[in-house]
């Protein structure tokens, strides 16, 4: 029966009101989590704060299995949803600067638009220079324009690359985020003694 | 470390687990006979020429007439705006776009009303809903709209303002624009929906 | 974990049930619109809109903003701005709940001014938004959403963002710690 917008049980209109209220969970959830502090998502990189591998990689399992679930069952047609076009060239390159950006800037958009609600200036300034990179981008795309397009391997799931089922790739997922954080929470627990001027 | 965290990775393995053992559904979307049945014995899925011609009049934006019968018929005659989609095509790629967009009635007609009612069967079958059939076809459409019958005085008062609407609907399809088969037909435009819609998105 | 929160006089959420959350909500997200959630495109619509109002006509000939000016007559081209305006309202009503409102401040760490922090933020978030663009979108939009659908793409984004961060985290520990 669903996606209900796409098959007609709700009408678009209100599909825009209902976007309203998944951002405002959305933006709850990650200011209450914790991710409306760089420092909170800057620490998982140096081992004093796993707060961010909790969060991402549990919403990522839960999402996964859920969604093969609800396929199961018939309530979501899992061909009609979005899938994320893949590029490899450009999105290789987009993710390392994203990389570097976020440990620089210490926010990725949506943390940093929460951030901005609770008064903190610093994620104000890196939504002016999202603003900014993006802008930049724009002007530049002619000359990137061909590298942007490169490779284009359309809306491919993990199951078409690789031909192993979306089942096995949620148990693989899933194990290994699971593994993940026991590992890290021992790995908190050692760095946490090293560090005192930064309070848990 | 908390028990509790224990228990949850179980739990979480387990569902991932079984993720494996499931199948995702395929969408043949086949309505089960008894579904069919069910659905072939309701009445309300024919409509009257009567019905038809009003909302033609009014111009209704959410019906879309189609004529199931060979396009050399259709070419002779049809009625206003109709979209030929022979019965043997209806299987097709480009028939099948115009059954199940929400927010569209289809009405079907026929020379009669047989040749219809088989293709809202069909349609019925691969789970399109939101289809009808015009009872009686173009014959009734003829013998009702085009060439109505003067009630008889001993008719009840509905009759009456029947015919009255009939021969106000008579005037209006024989009238102005009068759909023969000298004349050239214009081309018909049907805004096309893409049956199964994927979301748009992306970051 | 309890002592902790008592230090830091910080209320955050568990970590776990803040992730089963975020996934249930991605789950409802996809069951009544088909689509999942994202940020930056959102920014990148400002970034259109206000090419369009600077010079309409320098906006028109390029040749990427042009991609997205057709696109504004589908109802479902802002439904990111609409869940965009969400998150704002979300980590307000957080912030108020959780008592986290304050006046405007700047978080840094301790070896480094408020100042410095600004310019690295500033930074930070130029290479960020550029980088969602090649991307196809950001943490939330390709990473989180992308490797919740199975998309390789955003598997792809998820592993190479989070490798690159810890690649170069060495030289910026002074920012942080």
């Amino acid at each position: 029966m669903g996606p209900l917008v796409l098959n007609g049980f709700i009408s678009s209109n209100w599909n825009l009101l209902i976007a309203v209220f998944i951002g405002m969970a959305f933006g709850f959830l990650l200011e209450s989590s914790g991710f409306s502090s760089s420092r909170n998502i800057a620490g998982v990189f140096y081992g004093y704060n796993f707060v961010v591998i909790r969060v991402f990689f549990t919403a990522v399992i839960v999402a996964m299995v859920g969604l093969l679930y609800m396929g199961y069952f018939g309530w979501v047609n899992l061909s009609q949803i979005f899938i994320l076009p893949t590029f490899l060239p450009s999105m290789i390159t987009g993710a390392v600067i994203m990389g570097v950006g976020m440990i620089i800037g210490g926010f990725c958009p949506g943390t940093s638009f929460t951030a901005i609600t609770i008064g903190k200036i610093d994620a104000l300034v890196f939504a002016i220079g999202l603003y900014i990179g993006i802008f930049f981008f724009a002007e530049g795309y002619p000359f990137l324009e061909k590298f942007y397009l490169s490779a284009n391997l359309g809306h491919v799931t993990l199951a078409d690359v690789t031909g192993i089922s979306l089942g096995w790739w949620a148990l693989i997922f899933t194990v290994f985020a699971l593994a993940s954080f026991w590992i890290t929470a021992s790995i908190e627990k050692k760095v946490r003694k090293r560090i005192k001027d930064y309070k848990f | 470390m908390n028990r509790n965290y224990y228990i949850l990775t179980a739990i979480m393995l387990i569902l991932a687990i079984g993720t494996v053992f499931i199948h995702e559904r395929k969408y043949t979307s086949e309505l089960p006979a008894s579904e069919l049945l069910w659905d072939i014995l309701q009445p309300s899925r024919f409509v009257t020429t009567d019905q038809v011609a009003k909302r033609i009049i009014e111009k209704d934006p959410s019906l879309l007439l189609i004529d199931v019968r060979p396009a050399s018929e259709y070419n002779k005659f049809s009625l206003p705006n109709a979209v030929n989609v022979p019965f043997d095509s209806i299987e097709t790629a480009t028939g099948q776009q115009y059954f199940g967009n929400p927010g569209t009635k289809v009405v079907l007609f026929g020379d009669d009303g047989i040749l219809a009612n088989r293709v809202w069967i069909l349609l019925r079958r691969l789970d399109l809903k939101n289809n009808y059939v015009m009872r009686g076809g173009l014959n009734e459409w003829i013998e009702t709209i085009i060439q109505p019958k003067r009630p008889k005085q001993t008719d009840p008062e509905i009759s009456f303002e029947q015919y009255n609407f009939r021969r106000a609907a008579r005037l209006y399809f024989t009238g102005a624009k009068v759909v023969t088969g000298n004349m050239k037909k214009e081309k018909v435009v049907f805004k096309k929906r893409k049956r199964a819609a994927v979301a748009a998105g992306g970051c | 974990m309890e002592n902790s929160i008592k230090k830091n006089n910080e209320k955050y959420i568990n970590p776990y049930l803040g992730g089963v959350l975020l996934g249930i909500v991605m789950l409802i997200s996809i069951f009544i619109s088909g689509r999942e959630l994202g940020i930056s495109g959102s920014v990148r619509n400002t970034v259109v809109e206000t090419a369009k109002v600077i010079s309409p006509k320098a906006a028109e000939n390029s040749t990427y903003y042009k991609k997205f000016l057709k696109k504004d007559t589908s109802p479902m081209s802002n439904w990111l701005d609409y869940e965009v305006l969400g998150v704002f309202l979300g980590g307000l009503l957080s912030g108020i709940l959780f008592k986290r409102i304050k006046k405007p401040f700047i978080e840094h760490g301790k070896s480094i001014t408020a100042k410095r922090r600004l310019i690295y933020a500033l930074i930070g978030g130029i290479l960020f938004g550029f980088g969602t663009r090649l991307g196809r979108g950001c943490t939330s939009g390709a990473a989180l959403s992308g490797a919740s659908t199975f998309s390789y793409g955003g598997v792809v984004v998820m592993f190479v963002l989070f490798g690159s961060a810890f690649a170069v985290a060495y030289f910026f520990r002074k920012l942080w710690v």
